[in-house]
């Protein structure tokens, strides 16, 4: 292998890629990418297998949990390549490779072909987003195992089969070695992500939030498409390899660094702009954020992989895969970072306001990937691979307790209904998981959560420009730990009370939703009575899968905080400060601007960690797309990075303390705490931010609802008008077939002596108009 | 390539409805089925015998003189475009004859013996080499759909093919009319009377735009109905709802083909230079088709027709991807036509199972099914993700490559991409435009999917089991869905099998309009093909 990686110059001089190494290599040579080992693909066609296979069970009628064991197995499997393929690949020093498993859409025409083949690429940004994907799937399936055991049969089949299909496409969406394949990726999630929240079909808002989720993407997936074909035409390929070395990029890339942007054609600097549609769409971002809510409609194993670990980070990947593309253009990175910043505060917000603990889950699953974005925008696509990391394993165990509750309490999930959890016997993970998951939300100190989220903060007030940004951000991770504390501290927390939800009333044992496989899960049971409200109710207690998995991502959630502590390394010859860092910045993403830290620690030499953190107030002073800046940058007279653990420290523990005082300390019930009083207080806003400031309604009633009296209106049109005409034209010849033949005539007669007829006339026609008509 | 092969391809069918017409009728249906069978058999050995390699030239070729003065010629042979449309028609035989088993009960001699002839002459006009074999044949597929319509359809269906034959049926002999011109100019050029197409259309290229532009609204009148191009579209919706379910099939699959298919045999090589002049007008009309269609389909509740709509919405992107005139738009189409049938034709046959138990299409009557007929529920969820444009599935790589090409076709800025042959000025926002086509029909059809499969079940009233099929679909059901199943799949997964196949012959139409712009003399379009070729150079 070592032998491939030397015949391909044009790659090592990509990624060798420094400052002021530009254009090595023509476009041509840099296909030559390394050819990578097969078993690769074992990763994205395993789940697909396991896919196929849960569909040969649903049509064998399988009847046990065998669907679950098989995914769980091959998801294993594919994980295990995964290490595999990481351990294989040699952190920063390992070169790209590709993997093809055979030729997709090719067309070789005169001028220049176009190639996208079903083929896969893989440097650090792929193995480090698929570590992830493939772990955590792999876990949520054994946690579904049980999540879904009252539907053993075809639901179960189908649940599985989605999920795994799910796998798949999102392999390919972050494998893939082309836009083609990453566009066949995102569609596929989507189509699951749509199958998967369309699981209860039969009610109806669960179709109605499917359906919403796939057309809301589709917007997005425009804009990715027509990404798509600009970056085609433009730099006449859409695989990576060639293009990430395309010379033309390359030079875009220098001159964007010196800020010299009206060099860049206006098509390259449409690119991102086009791809970053795609991106707000499958991640959620303000104004496409609307289908995630409504997603919770799924189940919520789905919930956590698709809709908070994984496929919305999508969007984040997306943008990191193609850092150079938005280097390159003067708009994009900040419309990034500012949309990223919307996002974050108008999701929390929300957040604040809802009542349903999942719906709390989901804005702030939004809000967080504002701040991906918003760190993508700032120039730290570290930080915001790192927050994906961390985000991913904390809100995937937060959506799971979630999961866990809404499972034992008959679907209750307001948090007006439920109360001090950590006392009922059987829920000591759950609320443990809960608590870690929260505090990593609410960043506290010394989670990862903190260091994944201080790493974006800092970065605001790094680049120049964005301090607006980090403020506003710093603002929203004080609104963050309240709302997830209220959380905490009214479920979990306080007086022992609860309500059933309403499955328990609406779907007794029998109702097919809740087969016989019921009594099983109920194995706990039999040991604890809850202090529970009325009606005889039994909250069941997970059972061992559900808690395996939750004390799992506990502890990972705990000692993803250790990633930002190893893995230092160096990437494109400079230093990284940890793991994310290095497999981020050896990538395709590690173009850096004169900002970026990189260039900082370049400059000083210093390593950047938490502890020795270096003294480095010293300016990041120089030359770059924003501007020149001469005044170091500073925080409260601090270097930001530094200064950041405090401030960040103090926004969420103040947090933290807000939703103690308002909602645990001197609550007696679970529907009343001192926040009802204070609520009253701002009148009808919290009502307003309950439902979601009316988005929605606004959606409807500017876009939905004129488009829909326009496509009325042409149904009509065609009917009356266009066909109008049609049967007026329809009824002259009749008239005139009456005058002229005798009515007893046959109708295929007439029609051979009209065609005859007609066509002389035509013919006549023609010839008089071409030779005579207009003299010319 | 054996020339029998073709010929039976054509007879084969046509002896098969012999015998159905002049049988007793009892076993109409077997007889149909073997006969459809049969006729895979000549397909097979074609496809094996065609030299590949040679994909542009015409193979199998075969001709006897019918009346030498005047150049009556009977000539067959294919190449790969026509090769692969065959195909097409010969593998939705058996798809229509299984469909049709429970769904005609009565007369099923002439509807089979009719059936077959259909698939005959689609035939003739894919293999046709000579203007008068392709025209009869052109024109004789009218004649056993508008009996299909007229003797099988459901409630209106007198009106409907009543206006199927008329409208398509008026617009060909206008095409006939441009057809015969160039015939007749050929024969003034070349002092010879000819009838074939390889030496009327190299004749064509002779003739002046202005000529040209003549031939080609003679042409895209019959061509643009058939197909149907917005404004002319209005006979398909209502033929398509009217129809039996095989015939809906094999109008979505075969004859909405040969319009688009006309255009790239006919108007594009014998009008070239018009059709690159007028190309952003007809680009603008398929445009305006696929969203204007998508967002009628919005608002159907007749199923049948909300489908139908959306095959004017899909043709819009088939015929945007030939006004490219580029590698990428030609082979999209091409790719279009061959692969749009799968999914439309799919969704016409869970249409038409449906119909049978519930005697009724509309969406307010009947729906949330997938409770009661998971298995039929899952074909539609496939067929419509089909045709959405799914990645993997059929629909995407001729729809992907029918925008590139419309996107590209700009020679002004492009810097790396390949302009429209000879400069054609489509651009970005024909691609960006067209493409919100394809968050239209997200719209429609899954809401269409939701609506009929999912949510609470809603049945008609007085509803009763069918007598003789299953609540969920049996196994002949299953067997006529799998081979247009496997079809989305294959396209979707291996499109480069056949966009490998089209090359040349694709390649050789890009060529030929290219090089007429420089027979053709100094005119307008000169300065934007020289600009084009600046935007090649890196």
């Amino acid at each position: 292998m070592i032998a491939d990686l030397l015949t391909a110059p044009a790659w090592s001089a990509l990624l060798a890629m420094a400052p002021d190494a530009q254009g090595a290599g023509g476009s041509h040579a840099a296909t030559q990418v390394a050819h990578g080992p097969g078993w690769v693909l074992l990763i994205p066609f395993l789940p697909l297998l396991g896919a196929a296979l849960c569909g040969l069970y649903a049509a064998m009628g399988v009847k046990s949990k065998l669907p679950a064991w098989t995914v769980i197995g091959l998801l294993a499997v594919s994980f295990v390549t995964t290490v595999a393929m990481a351990t294989g690949f040699g952190g920063a020093d390992g070169a790209a490779y590709t993997v093809k498993a055979f030729d997709w859409i090719q067309v070789h025409g005169e001028h220049n072909s176009f190639v996208a083949n079903f083929s896969f690429f893989v440097d650090t940004l792929t193995i480090y987003w698929m570590l992830f994907v493939t772990g955590l799937a792999t876990l949520i399936a054994l946690y579904a195992s049980e999540y879904m055991s009252h539907d053993v049969g075809t639901g179960y089949c189908r649940f599985f089969a989605a999920f795994s299909l799910f796998v798949f496409s999102m392999a390919c969406l972050v494998m893939g070695d082309n836009l083609v394949m990453l566009y066949l990726g995102w569609e596929g999630v989507g189509l699951c992500s749509y199958l998967l929240i369309g699981y209860f079909y039969k009610k109806p808002s669960a179709v109605a939030a499917a359906k919403k989720a796939f057309i809301v993407n589709r917007v997005g997936d425009l804009g990715l498409a027509l990404g798509l074909y600009l970056t085609y035409v433009h730099f006449g390929t859409v695989e990576y390899a060639a293009l990430f070395a395309n010379e033309r990029l390359l030079h875009y890339v220098e001159l964007a660094k010196t800020g010299a942007f009206d060099q860049i054609p206006m098509m390259a600097q449409g690119i991102p702009l086009l791809l970053m549609v795609g991106a707000f769409g499958k991640s959620a971002q303000f104004p496409l954020y609307v289908w995630l809510p409504d997603a919770m409609e799924g189940p919520t194993p789905v919930s956590a992989l698709i809709h908070a670990a994984t496929m919305v980070t999508a969007g984040v990947y997306l943008i990191a895969r193609f850092y150079p593309v938005f280097l390159a253009s003067e708009l994009a990175l900040p419309i990034v970072a500012w949309i990223g910043t919307i996002t974050a505060l108008l999701a929390a917000t929300i957040g604040m306001a809802q009542f349903d603990i999942k719906r709390i889950m989901a804005y702030s699953t939004v809000s967080q990937l504002g701040y991906m974005f918003a760190g993508l925008g700032v120039l730290t696509p570290t930080g915001a691979a790192y927050h994906t990391l961390t985000h991913a394993f904390f809100k995937a165990l937060l959506f799971l307790c979630c999961g866990a509750v809404m499972h034992g309490f008959a679907g209750q999930l307001d948090l007006r209904k439920l109360s001090g959890l950590r006392r009922v016997k059987g829920w000591g993970i759950v609320s443990f998981g809960m608590l870690i998951g929260c505090l990593n939300l609410a960043g506290f100190p010394l989670t990862a959560g903190f260091f994944s989220k201080d790493t974006i903060l800092a970065e605001a007030f790094v680049t120049p420009g964005t301090a607006v940004i980090g403020w506003i951000l710093i603002i929203t991770a004080g609104m963050t730990a309240y709302y997830t504390f209220r959380v905490f501290f009214r479920v979990f927390v306080g007086p022992v009370e609860y309500h059933p939800g309403d499955e328990a009333h609406d779907h007794d044992h029998g109702h097919e939703d809740h087969g016989h496989a019921h009594g099983e899960t109920h194995t706990h049971d039999a040991g604890h009575h809850g202090d529970h409200h009325g009606d005889h109710f039994h909250p069941h207690a997970p059972g061992w899968a559900i808690n395996t998995v939750l004390a799992t991502l506990t502890v990972l959630s705990i000692a993803a905080s250790g990633l930002y502590f190893v893995g230092a390394g160096e990437a494109h010859g400079t230093k990284t400060k940890h793991y994310a860092d290095t497999m981020v910045s050896a990538s395709t993403a590690g173009y850096h601007s004169p900002y970026s830290e990189h260039a900082f620690h370049a400059e000083h030499g210093a390593d950047h960690n938490a502890d020795d953190g270096g003294d480095h107030a010293a300016p990041h002073a120089g030359v770059g797309p924003r501007g020149t800046i001469d005044e170091p940058l500073m925080l409260l007279g601090k270097d930001p990075h530094k200064i950041m653990y405090y401030v960040s420290g103090v926004v969420g523990l103040v947090g933290i303390v807000l939703a103690w005082f308002f909602h645990y300390a001197g609550r007696k019930t679970a529907s009343e705490c001192r926040m009802d009083k204070v609520a009253r207080l701002f009148g009808p806003i919290p009502r307003w931010a309950e439902n979601k400031w009316y988005v929605d309604e606004f959606y409807n009633a500017t876009i939905r609802v004129p488009l829909r009296v326009v496509s009325h209106f042409f149904h009509w049109f065609d009917k009356l008008v266009i066909d109008g005409v049609v049967n007026l034209a329809g009824l002259s010849p009749r008239i005139g077939g009456w005058l002229i033949r005798p009515s007893q005539s046959g109708v295929l007669q007439g029609y051979a002596a009209g065609m005859v007829g007609g066509v002389a006339v035509l013919l006549v026609v023609i010839l008089l108009v071409v030779r005579f008509g207009g003299g010319a | 390539m054996n020339p029998l092969w073709l010929m039976l391809l054509i007879l084969v069918p046509l002896v098969g409805a012999m015998i159905i017409a002049f049988g007793s009728g009892k076993n109409a249906y077997r007889d149909a089925l073997f006969a459809s069978l049969a006729s895979l058999v000549p397909a097979v050995a074609a496809l094996m015998e065609f030299d590949f390699t040679h994909a542009g030239h015409y193979q199998g070729q075969w001709s006897v003189s019918w009346l030498e003065p005047l150049g009556l010629k009977l000539s067959l042979g294919v190449d790969s475009v026509a090769l692969l449309l065959i195909l097409l028609s010969v593998l939705l035989g058996p798809v229509c004859v299984l469909a049709s088993k429970t769904a005609i009960t009565d007369n099923r001699k002439l509807y089979y013996a009719w059936l077959l002839v259909l698939q005959s002459a689609m035939v003739g006009v894919f293999c046709a080499r000579d203007l008068l074999l392709f025209y009869i044949c052109f024109e004789f597929t009218l004649l056993p759909m508008f009996i299909l319509i007229r003797m099988f359809g459901s409630t209106n269906r007198v009106a409907a093919s009543t206006k199927f034959f008329l409208y398509t049926f008026t617009g060909s002999l206008v095409t006939l009319a441009g057809l015969v011109y160039v015939v007749k100019f050929a024969a003034e050029r070349n002092g010879v009377w000819s009838l074939d197409i390889g030496t009327l259309t190299t004749a064509a290229s002779y003739m002046s735009p202005k000529e040209q532009a003549w031939v080609l609204g003679a042409m895209l009148a019959g061509f643009a109905v058939k197909v149907p191009l917005f404004p002319v579209h209005t006979w398909l919706p209502l033929a398509h709802t009217e129809a039996p379910t095989a015939g809906s099939v094999i109008l979505a699959g075969v004859l909405l083909k040969l319009g688009t298919y006309g255009i790239y045999r006919f108007a594009i090589p014998m009008a070239p230079v018009a059709f690159t002049e007028h190309a952003p007008t007809i680009a603008v009309l398929a445009i305006i088709g696929i969203i204007y269609a998508g967002l009628i389909c919005w608002v159907q509740d007749d199923i049948k027709k909300l489908v139908a709509y959306s095959s004017v919405s899909h043709l819009g992107f088939c015929v945007l991807g030939l006004t490219a005139l580029n590698a990428n738009g030609l082979s999209g189409s091409v790719l279009y036509m061959l692969s749009h049938g799968f999914s439309t034709g799919g969704l016409f046959l869970m249409i038409g199972f449906m119909y049978e138990r519930y005697h009724t299409r509309d969406m307010r009557k009947v729906g949330g099914l997938a409770s009661k007929m998971p298995v039929w529920a899952f074909f539609m969820v496939f067929f419509t993700m089909a045709s959405v444009g799914l990645p993997g599935l059929n629909g995407f790589p001729s729809e992907l490559l029918c925008l590139i090409s419309a996107f590209q076709a700009d020679g002004s800025w492009t810097a790396a991409g390949e302009p429209g042959a000879a400069g054609v000025t489509l651009g970005p926002w024909y691609a960006a435009v067209a493409g919100t086509g394809m968050v239209v029909a997200a719209m429609y059809l899954l809401i269409m999917v939701g609506r009929i499969c999912f949510g609470p079940k809603i049945e008609p009233e007085g509803h009763h089991h069918h007598e003789v099929l299953p609540d969920d679909l049996n196994a002949r059901e299953i067997v006529t869905l799998l081979p247009l199943a496997v079809g989305c799949l294959a396209f979707g997964l291996f499109p480069g099998l056949l966009l490998g196949a089209i090359e040349e012959p694709v390649n050789d139409t890009v060529r030929l309009v290219e090089a007429s712009h420089e027979l053709s003399g100094p005119h307008a379009m000169a300065d934007s093909a020289s600009t084009a070729a600046e935007g090649v150079r890196p």
